[in-house]
């Protein structure tokens, strides 16, 4: 089950008068698959740690399904939001795979029973079946990076938001992470600067530049718009080249 | 177990030195069938003993300085409970280090959870353990970066360059062990480590550690007036 997302003039910065988000709006469908494309430092990260309550900058609000983002609704918008890191070293803590993907549900108080069948059904979903007992930082970057999205998995969360999953992966690897992505059962946010992978994932993309939503839609229209693309600086150009020099 | 005996052992009067011998055997069979190597413990022995060394000298120094002195053969007593002193000092080392070497940290530690340690401490010896991999990995990174850069060694006037590799180290590992606290709080994280597994400890683990301490209880009881007895 999913759960919308609305986010209504978010402003937000690190250092006073820097600010990194600047009013931003956005409503996301339950359901959607909503790609952030945006140059480095546009505040794209920021705002994934907004969707969980992680940040709070106290200008603006954000919503998931329904329920606003303040200190008390934290523990429920946690159990609603998983959020999978770009570096998955930063997300895996424990000493084995089975502890890792079961720290969150014991967090939220899940019997200890459903626990373990949550740990199984995460891991399974992402093929590591046998994972269960090795050591996290052993396994190679892609095992790591599924044990991650396992570890939030697990949680069964209504939306997961993702900060560039497909960064470092090999091509295979990213096409298994795209196939994942395209079965999960609830609203995603990627946050990734691998405009095909995104593209293969996502019904529509917002750009984000200096902080600020400069376009949002449907995937296809934004891709085309060419002066858009140039304008936030993700000129496409460069792979259009590329692609006609060596694949026509 | 290994708490109990050095409760055990520590709780022995000042300047009985005899268990020690019985002490020394039982450890020395624990080290036997560990099957670490005797360099590896030695080696941890002698970073702490110097200092367990100069502690164990606090007493019979005070002694000889608060009275007339009358001569170091006069202060036998003295220099028994330093031994004493030592002997508790070094062999705990020598327990504690077996007990680290030979169970994993996370086992320790959910061990410690069961003797009622506060959770609190559990927590934050869960995260330093975790943040000395961060450290380390940061170090090894850095460390590289600066060897592909330097031909041969680093001479001597550019030591500078240690100095801003540990501010940096330091930097980012700040930085990453933000993010980790990040994911930790995402997961609903809320200040207590809560284990999958239990720690449980089979038939023949509570019977040989109650044996093993109900022999050093009885040591430890009957083993003064033994032990006096051998000494006279």
């Amino acid at each position: 089950m999913s759960a919308g997302i609305r986010i209504k003039n978010l402003t937000f910065s690190y250092e006073k008068d820097k600010p990194v988000l600047n009013n931003i709006s956005l409503d996301i469908n339950s359901g959607e698959k909503l790609g952030i494309i945006g140059p480095t430092g546009s505040g794209k990260s920021t705002l994934l740690l907004h969707l969980n309550g992680i940040l709070n900058s106290g200008q603006g609000s954000v919503e998931i399904g329904g329920i606003k983002i303040v200190k008390k609704n934290l523990p429920e918008i946690r159990r609603m939001v998983g959020l999978v890191f770009q570096n998955p070293d930063d997300q895996l803590f424990n000493p084995t795979v089975e502890e890792d993907v079961a720290f969150g549900p014991l967090n939220f108080g899940f019997s200890r029973e459903e626990v373990e069948q949550r740990v199984r059904d995460a891991l399974v979903s992402m093929n590591l079946e046998g994972f269960e007992k090795l050591v996290s930082h052993h396994l190679s970057l892609g095992e790591r990076k599924r044990v991650a999205l396992a570890t939030v998995l697990a949680i069964s969360p209504r939306v997961i938001a993702f900060d560039e999953p497909f960064s470092s992966l090999d091509p295979e690897i990213v096409m298994q992470l795209i196939n994942i992505i395209n079965n999960l059962d609830a609203t995603l946010v990627i946050v990734s600067q691998s405009f095909l992978p995104l593209l293969s994932c996502c019904d529509r993309i917002a750009v984000l530049k200096k902080g600020e939503i400069m376009a949002a839609g449907p995937k296809k229209e934004i891709i085309q718009n060419k002066e858009l693309m140039k304008a936030s600086g993700m000129d496409l150009s460069f792979y259009r080249n590329i692609y006609r020099d060596y694949f026509m | 177990m290994v708490f109990s005996f050095i409760f055990i052992m520590v709780s022995e009067p000042p300047g009985y030195i005899e268990p020690f011998l019985f002490y020394g055997i039982v450890i020395s069979l624990f080290l036997y069938f560990s099957r670490i190597p005797l360099r590896f413990i030695l080696g941890r022995c002698l970073i702490v003993a110097p200092f367990i060394f100069m502690a164990s000298l606090f007493y019979p120094l005070s002694s000889i300085i608060g009275s007339d002195f009358q001569g170091f053969g006069s202060y036998t007593q003295e220099y028994r409970i330093a031994l004493s002193i030592f002997l508790k000092g070094m062999f705990a080392v020598i327990l504690l280090t077996l007990l680290v070497s030979t169970e994993r940290f996370h086992n320790l530690l959910l061990g410690l959870r069961k003797l009622k340690m506060p959770a609190l401490l559990g927590t934050i010896s869960a995260l330093m353990y975790r943040y000395i991999f961060i450290l380390t990995d940061e170090a090894l990174k850095t460390s590289r970066a600066r060897d592909s850069r330097t031909p041969g060694k680093l001479s001597m006037n550019r030591l500078k360059v240690y100095g801003n590799q540990s501010g940096m180290i330091f930097l980012r590992s700040m930085d990453r062990s933000q993010m980790i606290y990040n994911s930790m709080l995402s997961r609903g994280f809320n200040g207590e480590f809560t284990g999958l597994q239990e720690m449980a400890m089979n038939k023949k683990e509570v019977v040989f550690s109650v044996l093993v301490i109900l022999i050093l209880l009885a040591v430890r009881i009957t083993g003064m007036s033994i032990f006096s007895f051998m000494s006279n």
